[in-house]
């Protein structure tokens, strides 16, 4: 039986484009699955709720009940792949509980394979962070994000030798265009005829990166 | 033969986590493969019955009908471990009993291992009772338990009064029981299982049950860190069950 996917895309720094990844992922996997499962613990910045309202649900991890309803349907192996857009405020408490609950062995178990997208920044929070994954999450779950818009190139060195998604920078009205909460990735790359534009491109470059996340998945597996 | 082994759980005080700590050795010495039968003095209605009823016998402790039930069968009894959780109230009568049944003359003199778990509140009166326990601990092993399940503290804020107590027996050791998550906590007593059990997502008659596996993650947590402070005494070691290794629980 193939293993479920759980994306979960984190920092525990606002503004470094949580959603945005969160919302590219959730319509790759829905152009690609014809279903997607998306939380939003992110409530304090842009939501992901507000963009894919369909098929995206709030959730908390602030006490032991918001976390029971969120992880008791994280460690169900039933084919649905899943994205979850974690808040910058909720990072520490989510990966503690995760830590102190053995998520990442029972999903082994289960057959439900976590992958965690740590969306980089150069400042001290971040490094903190991605320290502190390092030690709880298997190398091959955990993939740097390098946001060219937040870290301008400029990946720090300790994050920069392991899996690694790169999304490119937008010119700015390109980024207003996208951050319409009417916008969508697949609608564009539906309608758009001209597939030459850079918007166009860079939405085919980034579902072609989350496909070899996924391929990697099963290669793991096999 | 194997020496017979008592370990008393109790206080004074009521309400400092008795059963759950005996709930917890019974649990640590079954995953140790260590055979153990238990007494639980809470009677008629005893909560440690409700969760080991299979080891578990209630008893009065007062009667000397239920003293022999315990004591004298603990040479012909098949499980050399003898747990007793005493109720609220009734450590320092039970210890003078003992005393009174010749029991702890046969503790010094080595013929049985006898343990103390000693509970604490946060209280003086609760710190006060170390003192009159103390007394009758000569041959013992003596624990003092600083129970933090019910998130409290011990006066180590206030180190002369935290000292006076914790640091005037001289043969006692200190363990601690750290705090259980309170939904998980209200978990397990709803489902009236031992630890392991809901651990092992399993119903007392071994059917899989469906608990939150967040609440078994908080479960098996602080499980694990209780027994890593039984280890730490060497608990396995005073029952003379040898080392404690793999433990088909901790899987």
């Amino acid at each position: 039986m193939s293993r479920t996917p759980v994306y979960i895309i984190c920092s525990p720094r606002p503004l470094v484009g949580k959603t945005l990844i969160a919302r590219l992922l959730s319509e790759f996997l829905l152009l690609k699955n014809g279903t997607v499962a998306a939380f939003d613990i992110n409530l304090k910045e842009p939501s992901l709720l507000d963009y894919l309202p369909g098929i995206t649900e709030t959730a908390e991890v602030d006490d032991t009940f918001g976390k029971m309803a969120l992880m008791d349907r994280l460690i169900v192996n039933d084919a649905l792949a899943k994205v979850i857009d974690l808040g910058f405020h909720a990072f520490d408490e989510f990966f503690k509980m995760s830590e102190e609950i053995g998520f990442m062995k029972e999903a082994a178990r289960r057959g439900v394979a976590p992958v965690i997208f740590f969306v980089a920044d150069t400042d001290r929070a971040s490094a903190r962070g991605y320290a502190m994954l390092q030690q709880q999450i298997p190398p091959n779950a955990l993939v740097t994000v390098d946001n060219e818009y937040v870290v301008r190139g400029e990946l720090p060195a300790t994050m920069a030798h392991g899996r690694i998604l790169r999304i490119a920078a937008l010119p700015v009205f390109l980024k207003t265009y996208i951050d319409r909460l009417t916008f969508s990735f697949t609608d564009y790359l539906r309608h758009e005829k001209d597939s030459s534009t850079e918007l166009h491109q860079w939405i085919r470059n980034n579902y072609l990166n989350f496909r070899e996340v996924e391929l990697n998945l099963i290669l793991q597996r096999s | 033969m194997a020496k017979p082994v008592v370990i008393v759980v109790g206080a004074d005080k009521g309400g400092v986590g008795k059963t759950t700590v005996a709930r917890t050795l019974l649990d640590y010495f079954s995953a140790n493969n260590v055979a153990t039968r238990a007494f639980d003095t809470e009677n008629p209605r005893g909560t440690l019955k409700r969760f080991h009823p299979d080891l578990t016998e209630i008893v009065d402790m007062t009667a000397t009908s239920d003293q022999m039930k315990i004591f004298d069968t603990l040479n012909s009894a098949s499980p050399s471990v003898t747990v007793i959780d005493v109720r609220a109230g009734l450590l320092s009568p039970s210890l003078t009993a003992l005393r009174d049944i010749g029991f702890l003359d046969a503790a010094r003199a080595g013929q049985i291992t006898f343990a103390v778990f000693h509970i604490l509140g946060p209280s003086i009166a609760s710190l006060d009772e170390i003192a009159e326990t103390a007394n009758f601990m000569q041959g013992a092993k003596y624990f003092l338990v600083k129970n933090f399940i019910n998130n409290t503290s011990f006066f180590e804020w206030d180190q002369a009064t935290y000292n006076s107590y914790f640091h005037r027996i001289k043969d006692a050791t200190e363990l601690t029981i750290p705090k259980l998550n309170e939904m998980a906590y209200e978990q397990v007593e709803v489902a009236s299982v031992p630890f392991l059990k809901f651990v092992a997502n399993k119903s007392m008659k071994d059917e899989a049950a469906n608990y939150s596996f967040v609440l078994r993650g908080y479960v098996r947590h602080w499980l694990a860190n209780v027994w890593s402070e039984f280890d730490r005494i060497k608990l396995t070691d005073l029952v003379g069950s040898g080392k404690s290794g793999a433990r088909g629980g901790e899987k």
